[in-house]
């Protein structure tokens, strides 16, 4: 590598990996939450999060709404889009082998993104609402990104006090730690499931709004998350919701690192080399988590 | 009896070396590609259907045996069939590579693994432009004359369904099924589960790549996001578990009706192929898991070996 890197350089990567982490945290603290409470690897998360962004942009571009304002459809549309899956399709594979619960989502996932490509083209859309960074002396920090990642933290922190505070939180830490001890406990475990993936799908989905000021949008913009959002997982701990947020910005930052050093094409590859080696290393994640 | 389904075996196996002799080049080609999808969902049967152990990215090792054969034919101007016998060197050698740390994870971390595994040989082949061509992928000559392939590709899928059946009846498939039926158990009685694994692994990844290399020549021309697809792995364990998993001829099965199926679907739907595809898709893993072979064998007694 002929450039050589001074200390400004590597300050901005790993803000930019940061910033980028918070928002990895936020959608994969739904993917957590689906797995750690139904033992479901939900590959269709990343068409949720689509969805969201799908949603904020044509609320932008149809009704002029600020992109951050719309958070406030898009949570509880996505969150309505998640009860009405899990009520349909992924309550049969609710603690089944792995490829069931694979194969399904899979489906689920080819086809709401082949109705966004029928509904709304497979052309590159973008939420041009902010532009421009702020210069923070050697580093300069993109609007829309510091924002969004403000506004992921911020949520991110909301669905942990739900999950901390409320009884129905409660009840989905409950049921994640043991299923049948939760139910004997009198929780009503399917009903847990319905609010776990509404909740996870919501998450996704603002996810997806947050995104699509930074990034284009398109049907297949979710892809990339859904292999990130497991990384997170394996990083903080399956089962470990406080990991998961921690595991997110550690994603970030090695991301931010390797497209640094190296390129960032490889970042995926580095994240890839490090999964593997924490789950030989540590099997229950680099945070404590349960196995 | 077994006279019998020997010659029965063998007449099938004549007519299907006479028939391109006979047919339009539009059926020769129509049974190269159920030639493959046999090859790739026995492949897939190899490590998933008897381990259990589920291979959500097998498409990987399919793609570095395309990529390893058109480099080879390209660049090196290699013939295609040594290029293509090379394309399965590297696919063990990545199958090894992985196979051994990851085939330690257990159930979900294994799948989702394998699901990275494919992103990144993807992501590796885009990187590395003065080889691959990036995203422009690699062309090759055009091919005079498809019976070659033909005869390539079919040899595979024999071969594959051969494996499968000496697996099957040796102590190693034995030992292979005691893995997916409870791996403590099956150490605890002295089997040597991380070695049968990774030998099984290494088998179901050695047919794909050569099977790639094949896809490569015969296609003319392969670029990264259409040799990596995640559908392509999903086929295959759609036809394999449509089959039946853990049997000799549930892959088989399930990848001709499957084909012939799709073929018949795509030429009158287009549009609702994937929809069509994907309610298949939701029907096998919700109301099927067994398969057809596993429902029969279930039902009419018929022996674990075929």
């Amino acid at each position: 590598m002929p450039i050589e890197i001074t200390g400004g350089m590597l300050l901005q990567g790993v803000v930019s990996g940061l910033l980028a982490g918070g928002l990895y945290a936020m959608v994969a603290l739904g993917m957590a939450l689906i797995f750690g409470v139904m033992r479901v690897i939900n590959v269709a998360h990343g068409t949720l999060l689509m969805l969201g962004a799908y949603a904020t942009y044509w609320l932008f571009a149809l009704y002029g709404m600020n992109p951050f304002l719309s958070l406030l459809i898009s949570f509880p549309l996505l969150f309505v889009v998640g009860v009405i899956l899990q009520r349909l399709f992924v309550y049969r594979v609710v603690d089944a082998p792995e490829l069931s619960s694979l194969l399904l989502t899979f489906w689920i996932s080819i086809f709401i993104a082949n109705m966004a490509m029928v509904a709304w083209t497979a052309d590159y859309r973008s939420v041009e609402f902010l532009t421009g960074s702020f210069l923070l002396g050697p580093i300069a920090l993109s609007k829309p990104r510091l924002i969004s990642f403000c506004f992921a933290l911020g949520i991110t922190y909301l669905a942990f006090l739900f999950l901390n505070k409320s009884k129905t939180g409660k009840a989905i830490r409950a049921t994640s730690q043991h299923r049948e001890l939760a139910q004997v406990c009198g929780i009503n475990v399917r009903r847990i499931d319905l609010i776990t993936f509404g909740l996870a799908a919501g998450l996704a989905g603002t996810g997806g709004s947050l995104v699509s000021v930074m990034f284009s949008v398109f049907p297949e913009m979710g892809q990339i998350y859904v292999f990130k959002s497991f990384l997170v997982i394996v990083l903080g701990g399956a089962g470990n919701y406080p990991g998961a947020f921690f595991g997110g910005l550690i994603l970030g930052l090695v991301e931010g690192l390797a497209s640094l050093y190296l390129s960032a094409q490889l970042s995926e590859v580095i994240a890839y080399i490090l999964l593997v080696l924490i789950l030989l290393v540590r099997p229950t994640g680099l945070l404590r988590g349960r196995s | 009896m077994k006279g019998l389904i020997g010659a029965v075996v063998l007449l099938i196996l004549a007519a299907l070396g006479l028939m391109p002799f006979f047919v339009t080049n539009y059926i020769v080609s129509f049974a190269i590609q159920i030639f493959m999808w046999i090859a790739l969902a026995g492949s897939w049967n190899l490590i998933s259907g008897f381990t259990g152990y589920v291979s959500f990215g097998h498409v990987a090792f399919f793609g570095t045996g395309a990529y390893t054969a058109a480099i080879l034919i390209s660049k090196a101007g290699w013939h295609w069939f040594p290029a293509s016998l090379t394309g399965s060197v590297t696919a063990a050698a990545l199958a090894l590579i992985i196979g051994y740390p990851c085939l330690r994870l257990k159930g979900p971390y294994f799948a989702i693994a394998m699901l990275g595994l494919n992103e990144v040989v993807r992501a590796l082949v885009s990187y590395f432009e003065t080889f691959t061509g990036g995203g422009n992928g690699i062309s090759l000559p055009p091919i005079a004359s498809i019976q070659p392939v033909y005869y390539a590709m079919g040899g595979v899928a024999l071969a594959v369904v051969l494996f499968t059946y000496l697996i099957i009846t040796s102590r190693f498939g034995l030992r292979l099924l005691s893995i997916r039926e409870d791996e403590l158990a099956a150490e605890a009685m002295g089997v040597n589960t991380a070695r049968l694994k990774l030998y099984a692994f290494l088998l179901s990844a050695t047919f794909p790549g050569i099977v790639g290399g094949f896809f490569a020549w015969y296609s003319s021309h392969i670029e990264p996001i259409g040799t990596f697809p995640l559908l392509t792995t999903i086929t295959m364990i759609i036809m394999c578990l449509f089959g039946g998993k853990g049997t000799v001829l549930g892959p088989v099965l399930g990848a001709t009706l499957l084909s012939i199926f799709q073929e018949m679907v795509w030429a009158r739907f287009l549009f609702i192929h994937q929809a069509i595809f994907g309610a298949l898709i939701v029907a096998v893993v919700l109301l099927m898991p067994r398969g057809i072979l596993g429902v029969l064998q279930q039902r009419y007694r018929l022996p674990r070996t075929i």
